[in-house]
């Protein structure tokens, strides 16, 4: 069985009784180990807090040395600069945001909509060569972007794909395709093959039984699947630079990347620009936190 | 295979050789109508790329409000990539044979590149029957848009066009009046000395600010400017040569100064300072000295962003913009950039972008874009009080013109840049002795050169 | 046995089977033809999106071809390979990236564990702390190349002016040889903590209860529990997260680019930093290809072997 993660996150009834941990080892220890968590989790964590801080702090605050932690000024203005630009109407980092929404929404669907079947078709059937073809499907993550962006670059030259949202869906989810079949097979394999087969007795056809009875059980898997891949298509940084130039096709981190290198750094709008980018990832994450163990293992976790 | 060698052998004598007017990679630049075609009076955007910076936005606005006038089925879209992706953004397009601009505006180095391998329209008919070529210092027309490379200061009128300039730019000194007086200094020891007074009486406040960063053209564009200051050269254009002549004893000496007198001056942990953090250095009051382009210097006047003063008057009351400081010789780095004409462009487009070319190097129009806060190139608007009152450092663009040095702008400016670039950046921040780095360059730059006929294979 | 075969006979009256055998038969044909319909969209994205570039890259390998100056390529052969493993350039990038891979790779190991181990000890807000230490994992490299190098400036960053706070020097973190690729280990560390946390805990969650109460009967010592129950169990688990982490870093690019790009000089020049320098700045594309090809082979070599000690390791 696979660990659901529902597990590892939640503080289930299963620990109710006190851990032997802290029968026998007393409340010292205990202390110091609360005490070591909560300095980890403050050192993790400054930084986005910092992050925060600095997107409602004034441009003359963001300096300051010593820097300031509490008393500064809030303003909101450097999030209506992420949406509005400087002369009225929508900025360019708004245009990149709604680009990331299409390019990250629609190369996951694609994803999903490509690897679940196939997933599910490992899973059930005995194809030929298995091993080798899923091993082979994970290596082809392998590769790091750097060089396959440079046949992808001329084969997109061919096919006109170049600057074009289309060629950043289709790299994406083909980048995300290998993820998506080898954490759904993890999926699919906990579903007991019996409800098939007794649907088929029932008269169903294999693909009826499949979507009848098979995918309502694979929802919460799939979408902690596709919250990964949303996160990859999400964040991707170097194929978007590569592939894409213009305004009205870039991407968010491209975009919020060309925000230093130009005469001043607005590190307020940085930072507003990089939380507002953040919040959608950080919530769909939240949603299926229940799942992500199992995603960020490949399925890999079993006994 | 071997033909191919061989051809290219002689493509590289002849390059040495004077790089006359045959060099056999240059014929391939396609070539721009020496007048313009009809234009079309369908909606039409006509589409520039450039790095994001307040200038990219200021060409946008301008254009779109003044050229609308002239045209007004024609829309201008500014396209900007980060910085640091300029070059390859433009580059991978141009390498694509399709391009999403009309107008590319290349650094003045990047001409080369794009000249040999035909990615930019030859425009030298067009600029003979359209421009009145007089009307500039020639150097400046010949560094925007001349292929083979002039020489400094000159322009070569038998060698072909490829761009006219869009935006003209140089390093300014920017000085602390508050700090070390009105007057800035005139040669570069002396500035050295001002800078070391200036940090030891103001603790908390560096001498220096300048460009270190190992990124775009940062370090080498430093390392440069003070190898012209001391007499030192880049290279031989003539023989191709760089080992022996950017690490002669001039060159050695202007890395000497750099590294053993300059940096000791600057903020501790500013090797990996650009336009930006020079910037950020000045409006937070830590720098006495520094040096920046002109055109990035505009934000050092928004009170916004500094705490120098709470108005722009209050600021300039501290700031003062100055010319480079001379010592053997008075040579400034040339910035700025110019435009071309894509040669994957539909041709409407090419026809419009010949169009708007020729508008914006009108009289009237330069003028126009100076007081919008550009810097034009015709010595009629560099003179005029539109462009003199724009900015406080205008004044030292108009000054700086005849004295302007450009890089390499050979096809292999991008991996000769890189080179110098990380080299000085290494020396810099105490990752090579400054000798080694200096040499380091000399030889790999000439690495580089000699091997730059050859293809694909190479380039480790 | 389902062999619908001999049930094809000419005895209609003995058809018995609750499924008819010409069902049967269709089904089986239906169930391949499911999965090679399933199947083969995804792989077929995958050939032409994965598969396909890689062969073409191949193939530029072995010539001179380059992307921008046109022209045919000419076959080079091996050449651009020997040139690739005979510089020293390279040889200096695969040592800053293995210094890299395993100083970051080691420390998020250790910290992740640990954080997974406090975590698991925990009765109370383990789903939200859990799910506090996962936001670095979830930011894009770029927002957090930016932060960091935002965070580091020696002058008017943060980190510099806590130090100074406590009466401590300037550090200069991003500008120093060594410093730089220490925070370049630093960032990465402080990003994919979080990913090998996650695996730790669940590999600790995942120890049944039993062992430790048969354990505490015994009056074993922590430690010996610690590593008699808890390491054994979470250890596989740990190496693939180990795997994983070691892939991911080896073909770093992004963080390298926004927070030093290479610098100070070319000290935090990574392979895949390097690649890209030889792909986009000289456009020495049959080069690039090789010296990509190559990192491909290293990775599908080492995770070959490392799959390899793995499984030993299970079967021990």
């Amino acid at each position: 069985m696979a660990v659901s993660a529902h597990e590892a996150v939640s503080p289930g009834p299963v620990r109710d009784h006190t851990p032997p941990a802290r029968r026998s080892g007393g409340r010292g220890r205990s202390v110091l180990e609360v005490a070591l968590l909560t300095v980890l989790a403050v050192v993790m964590l400054f930084p986005v807090l910092w992050m925060i801080e600095t997107s409602i702090k004034e441009n003359r605050d963001v300096y300051a040395i010593p820097a300031k932690f509490f008393d500064f000024k809030v303003t909101l203005d450097h999030f209506r600069d992420v949406f509005v630009a400087s002369g009225g109407g929508p900025s360019t980092l708004s245009v990149s945001f709604l680009n990331s929404v299409v390019v990250a929404g629609v190369s996951t669907v694609l994803a999903t909509v490509l690897g679940v079947p196939a997933a599910w078709a490992y899973s059930r059937f005995g194809v030929k060569a298995k091993k080798d073809q899923l091993f082979f499907i994970l290596s082809t993550r392998f590769m790091p972007p750097v060089v396959v962006v440079i046949p992808i670059f001329l084969m997109y030259r061919q096919a006109g794909l170049i600057n074009t949202q289309l060629g950043l869906i289709l790299i994406y989810a083909a980048f995300n395709v290998p993820f998506t079949i080898w954490m759904m097979k993890g999926f699919v394999d906990e579903v007991p093959p019996e409800y098939e087969d007794a649907a088929m007795l029932d008269g169903y056809t294999r693909l009826q039984a499949f979507r009848r009875y098979t995918l309502p059980l694979l929802l919460p898997g799939i979408a902690a699947t596709a919250v990964f891949a949303l996160i990859f298509s999400w964040n991707e940084f170097v194929f978007a630079i590569f592939l894409t130039s213009s305004d009205n096709v870039r991407t968010a981190p491209p975009a919020i990347a060309g925000l230093i290198g130009g005469t001043t750094v607005d590190w307020g709008l940085v930072a507003a620009a990089s939380v507002v980018f953040a919040l959608p990832v950080l919530v769909f994450a939240y949603l299926v936190r229940k799942h992500l163990v199992a995603g960020v293992t490949l399925g890999a976790v079993r006994r | 295979m071997r033909l191919a060698t061989a051809a290219m052998l002689v493509a590289t004598t002849v390059a040495a050789c004077g790089g006359g007017q045959d060099d056999g990679a240059k014929a391939s630049a396609p070539k721009a109508p020496a007048t313009i075609p009809e234009l079309t009076k369908d909606p039409l955007t006509l589409s520039f790329i450039w790095f994001d910076w307040p200038p990219a936005h200021a060409l946008e606005a301008f254009a779109n409000a003044e050229y609308k006038k002239e045209r007004p089925n024609a829309t201008i879209k500014v396209n900007t990539v980060p910085n640091a992706n300029w070059h390859d953004a433009m580059f991978t397009q141009f390498a694509a044979h399709k391009t999403d601009f009309d107008i590319p505006i290349l650094d003045s180095q990047h001409i080369g590149e794009a000249v040999t391998n035909g990615n930019i329209l030859d425009i030298t008919d067009f600029v003979k029957t359209n421009i009145d070529v007089k009307a500039y210092n020639p150097y400046l027309l010949a560094a925007y848009g001349q292929f083979p490379q002039a020489e400094t200061g000159k322009r070569d009128e038998n060698a072909s066009l490829y761009g006219l300039p869009l935006l003209g730019d140089t390093w300014t000194m920017i000085y602390r009046k508050d700090l070390i007086g009105d007057k800035p200094p005139q040669t570069w020891d002396q500035m050295i000395s001002v800078a070391e007074k200036c940090q030891k009486d103001h603790p908390g406040v560096s001498g220096l600010a300048f460009h270190q960063a190992n990124g775009s053209d940062a370090a080498a564009v430093t390392y440069n400017t003070v190898n012209g200051v001391y007499g030192g050269n880049l290279w031989n254009a003539k023989t191709r040569k760089i080992d022996g002549v950017i690490n002669d004893a001039a060159g050695q000496e202007a890395m000497d100064v750099l590294v053993n007198k300059m940096k000791p001056l600057t903020a501790k942990g500013s090797g990996n300072w650009f336009i930006d953090e020079v910037n950020a250095a000045v409006a937070q009051g830590k720098a006495c000295i520094a040096f920046n382009w002109i055109a990035a210097s505009g934000g050092l006047l928004d009170p916004k962003q500094s705490t120098l003063g709470t108005t722009r008057e209050q600021i300039l009351d501290k700031l003062g913009f100055a010319t480079l400081p001379s010592q053997k010789t008075n040579l400034v780095p040339l910035g700025g950039m110019g435009m071309h004409v894509s040669a994957y462009s539909p041709k409407a487009n090419q026809a419009e972008a010949l169009n708007f070319m020729k508008w914006f190097e009108r009289a009237d129009i330069q003028k126009k874009w100076a007081a919008a806060g550009g810097v034009p190139s015709r010595t009629d608007a560099l003179e005029s009080p539109e462009f003199l009152n724009a900015g406080p450092f205008n004044q030292v663009y108009t000054d700086s013109v005849a004295r302007m040095r450009d890089m390499w702008n050979v096809p292999e400016y991008a991996r000769l840049v890189d080179i110098e670039n990380t080299n000085v950046n290494a020396a810099l921040n105490g990752a090579k002795k400054p000798k080694d780095a200096l040499d380091d360059i000399a030889k790999e730059q000439q690495g580089v050169l000699d091997s730059g006929s050859r293809k694909g294979g190479g380039g480790l | 046995m389902s062999d619908p075969a001999p049930l094809t006979t000419d005895r209609p009256g003995q058809v018995a089977s609750a499924t008819p055998p010409a069902r049967g038969r269709s089904r089986r044909l239906s169930d391949r033809g499911l999965a090679v319909a399933f199947i083969s969209p995804a792989l077929l994205l995958l050939l032409a999106m994965s598969v396909f570039p890689l062969l073409w890259a191949l193939y530029l390998s072995f010539t001179d071809y380059s992307a921008t100056r046109g022209g045919p390529a000419h076959f080079l052969w091996f050449e651009n390979y020997t040139a690739i493993l005979a510089s020293a350039q390279v040889h200096l990038r695969a040592l800053t990236t293995l210094i890299y891979v395993v100083g970051a790779v080691a420390l998020q190991t250790v910290l992740g564990f640990t954080i997974a181990y406090l975590i698991s000890r925990r009765t109370h807000g383990r789903g939200l702390l859990t799910t506090l230490f996962l936001v670095p994992m979830m930011l894009s490299p770029v927002v957090v190349g930016l932060f960091w190098r935002f965070m580091l400036d020696a002058q008017f960053g943060v980190i510099n002016s806590m130090l100074g706070s406590l009466g401590l020097g300037q550090v200069e973190w991003l500008t120093r040889q060594r410093t730089a690729l220490i925070s370049l280990i630093v960032v990465d560390t402080w990003q994919w903590t979080p990913f090998i946390m996650l695996i730790a805990l669940a590999g600790l969650t995942a120890v049944p209860k039993y062992l430790y109460e048969a354990a505490s009967i015994d009056r074993a010592s922590e430690w010996f529990r610690f590593r008699t129950i808890t390491l054994p169990l979470v250890w596989p688990l740990l190496l693939i997260a180990v795997l994983f982490r070691a892939i991911e870093a080896f073909r770093l690019f992004d963080l390298v680019y926004i927070l030093t790009s290479g610098g100070p000089g070319v000290s935090t020049e990574t392979l895949s930093f390097h690649v890209y320098k030889v792909a986009f700045l000289g456009f020495n594309t049959g080069t690039a290809s090789a010296y990509g090809i190559l990192m491909v082979l290293v990775v599908i070599v080492l995770t070959q072997l490392y799959l390899r000690y793995l499984n030993k390791l299970k079967e021990d």
